[in-house]
């Protein structure tokens, strides 16, 4: 009995809700929004898809196609700040669109634009879903008209003119047959009834219309999975890159200067010790801690190098000062990719480097880093030597393709039996889906 | 011998502080950062500095950037670099500002005090005291001069470099001193290094050796 009663209390309530208010205004500007939007996007794809499969008419209609679907991204930026704006609710942004460069590149990329057709799709689906809000709204202004039968009756039926012969008042509600005629002040109270009915039934059917547009939204107006996993993996691999700097940075401060200092205080012990066990004792602790820190540079050193801290050119500088072929570094980077790439280009060039030593028995090795195209850079390792490397032959090379196509990094082996050999890491400069 | 120390770590810089007093040097100064030392060396103008490599203020090369400064400042000044790392690229830094006067140790060569102290010793005197990874690390390098080496002559070159005395190599080597300079001689005739009264031939000897 309790729960009927609560239920009828806040299905009778809904209409005076601030929930119901921002609901309608959601409804009435979305049903404008949506079909004007669907009709405008339409004309413009339909004959753009059919000028493009002609054939003078492809590049014009590629092109138009591109429009549309900025069409559509305008209308799903228009579409989620309604949302936002009419009932609070926020829907992400899709990941920003990357330009390519030239104009066909410019083009192709437009086409390919997963997030302007899931814009464009939206916009399909959204007919119906506006339909149907219009359907909302409409049932709730029809109802409160309703509602107000008796009022309008008082005012305007109960004084006729003298003579004048009035026909019935139409009730209207929005279902197939949903008219009938009053005759008398009292059969008003049936439109009331039916307006009450009318404005409680509209307001619910706003807000499930809304609960699934909102759903849609965020499926095809959202950030789609693939820039989700993209902002996930950029932050994953960053955040390794910090910890493992901090790793290398604690050892350093803590475990490494521990160690020295027992070596320093085990010296001083054994200056002062006459026993000769006691002094071969000593000298394995002291054997013992200096295999133990030079343990502890080779695992921080595969961590992060320290020479990274001052850049890539000082660490990569360093790294061939080491070799005992001849190498020839050249860095020219505008500014300082981020931490993983850095950590990444290095790890790149000494593996490179190291099998060039051990393959190439080359005379010269180059190593350059510049920049290439508008965020990437490119490393690339030459040596003058015998070639033949081959990248499917298990070689370290693989696994180095592998590793730097975790950041989309792409490795290229150009190496002709008889050489040289040249070696190319292209990575981003920024792990990509980063900062968005 | 008067030392200006910079460490930032309080455990090695205070025993390097004792370690030092203990043997009769005296320890003008023992700060913490880059800064602190290049004001304590205009201040103290010491025989010797023992400087960090990583050290405040950016943690990466701030006591080798020193370092450069100090022996551009102050040439009677030995500096003793003093780090975690050998990084070769350090090594051609140091260099650079001048084959004497100059050391880079490894941090764990405190470990042996004796020997510790007398590379400082060297340092102080103009002479250099290389790490013998630093030397390792240089070895690979192709050099036909050094190629037509004996094992025994390269073991004799690579203690030259790192600033041993002749005593000092027979010492190690268990060899007599004469045994020793008709080694170096072997090696001044095959890196073709004909006595001029001008030239110090084991200096030469060692940059072909360091640099090749």
């Amino acid at each position: 009995m309790e729960t009927i009663w609560r239920v009828t209390v806040m299905l009778l309530s809904a209409p005076f809700t601030r929930q119901a208010r921002r609901d309608l205004r959601f409804c009435v500007i979305s049903a404008i929004t949506g079909t004007v939007g669907f009709f405008v996007v339409a004309g413009v794809l339909i004959p753009a898809l059919v000028i493009s499969g002609s054939i003078v008419g492809t590049v014009v209609g590629l092109a138009l196609v591109v429009a549309a679907m900025g069409i559509a991204r305008l209308l799903g930026v228009l579409h989620r700040k309604v949302l936002l704006i009419t009932t609070g609710e926020r829907v992400a942004a899709p990941a920003a669109f990357r330009p390519g460069s030239g104009l066909l590149g410019r083009l192709g990329r437009r086409l390919r634009d997963r997030d302007g057709w899931r814009a464009v799709g939206y916009i399909g689906v959204k007919l119906p879903i506006a339909i149907a809000e219009g359907y909302a709204a409409a049932a709730v202004a029809f109802g409160l008209a309703d509602f107000a039968y008796p009022l309008f009756w008082l005012l305007f039926r109960t004084h006729p003119e003298p003579g004048a012969r009035q026909g019935p008042m139409i009730a209207v509600v929005l279902v197939p047959n949903g008219h009938w005629a009053i005759e008398t002040l009292p059969g008003t109270l049936s439109a009331m009834l039916a307006g009450a009915v009318c404005v409680v039934a509209g307001l619910w059917l706003a807000r499930g219309i809304i609960t699934v547009d909102a759903r849609v939204m965020r499926f095809m107006l959202g950030p789609s999975r693939v820039s989700v996993l993209e902002r996930t993996r950029a932050i994953a691999v960053e955040d390794a890159a910090v910890a493992l700097r901090r790793v290398e940075r604690d050892l350093h401060d803590g475990t490494q200067v521990r160690l020295a200092a027992v070596a320093m205080n085990l010296g001083l012990a054994q200056e002062r010790v006459a026993d000769d066990t006691l002094r071969d004792m000593l000298d394995a602790a002291q054997a013992g801690v200096s295999g133990a820190l030079a343990d502890l540079r080779r695992i921080a050193r595969g961590i992060h190098p320290p020479a990274l801290d001052s850049g890539l050119a000082d660490a990569l500088a360093s790294l061939a000062a080491s070799s005992p072929i001849p190498v020839r570094v050249q860095v020219k980077l505008p500014e300082r990719p981020s931490q993983a790439i850095e950590a990444m280009a290095y790890f790149c060039v000494s593996e490179l480097l190291a099998n060039a030593i051990k393959h190439s028995s080359a005379n010269l090795i180059e190593i350059t880093v510049d920049k290439f195209l508008a965020k990437s850079l490119r490393v690339r390792v030459t040596d003058d030597g015998r070639g033949g490397a081959d990248p499917s032959q298990g070689s370290g090379l693989g696994g180095l393709a592998q590793r730097a196509s975790t950041v989309d990094g792409k490795l290229h082996v150009y190496s002709p039996p008889g050489g040289p050999t040249t070696v190319t890491v292209d990575l981003p400069m920024q792990v990509r889906g980063k900062g968005i | 011998m008067r030392v200006v120390i910079a460490e930032d770590a309080a455990v090695l810089r205070e025993g390097l502080v004792r370690l030092l007093t203990d043997r009769g040097h005296e320890v003008c100064a023992a700060v913490a950062d880059a800064e602190a030392l290049r004001t304590a060396v205009t201040e103290h103008e010491p025989d010797a500095v023992i400087a960090d490599i990583r050290m405040p203020p950016t943690h990466t090369d701030d006591g080798l950037r020193a370092a450069e400064a100090i022996r551009r400042d102050f040439p009677s000044t030995g500096v003793l670099l003093f780090s975690q790392y050998i990084e070769a690229g350090y090594t051609a830094r140091l260099l650079e500002t001048g084959t004497g006067g100059v050391g880079y140790l490894l941090k764990d060569r405190v470990g042996n005090v004796a020997d510790f102290v007398s590379a400082l010793e060297r340092v102080a005197d103009g002479g250099t005291a290389l790490d013998p990874e630093v030397i390792s690390q240089l070895l690979h390098k192709p050099d036909p001069g050094l190629a037509s080496l004996t094992a025994r002559e390269r073991d004799v070159l690579g203690l030259m470099a790192e600033g041993r005395s002749n005593s000092g190599i027979a010492a190690k080597l268990v060899l007599s001193e004469g045994a020793v300079e008709k080694h170096i001689a072997s090696i001044f005739s095959k890196l073709f290094l004909e006595p001029e009264a001008a030239d110090n031939r084991r200096v030469l000897a060692v940059l072909r050796y360091l640099r090749a």
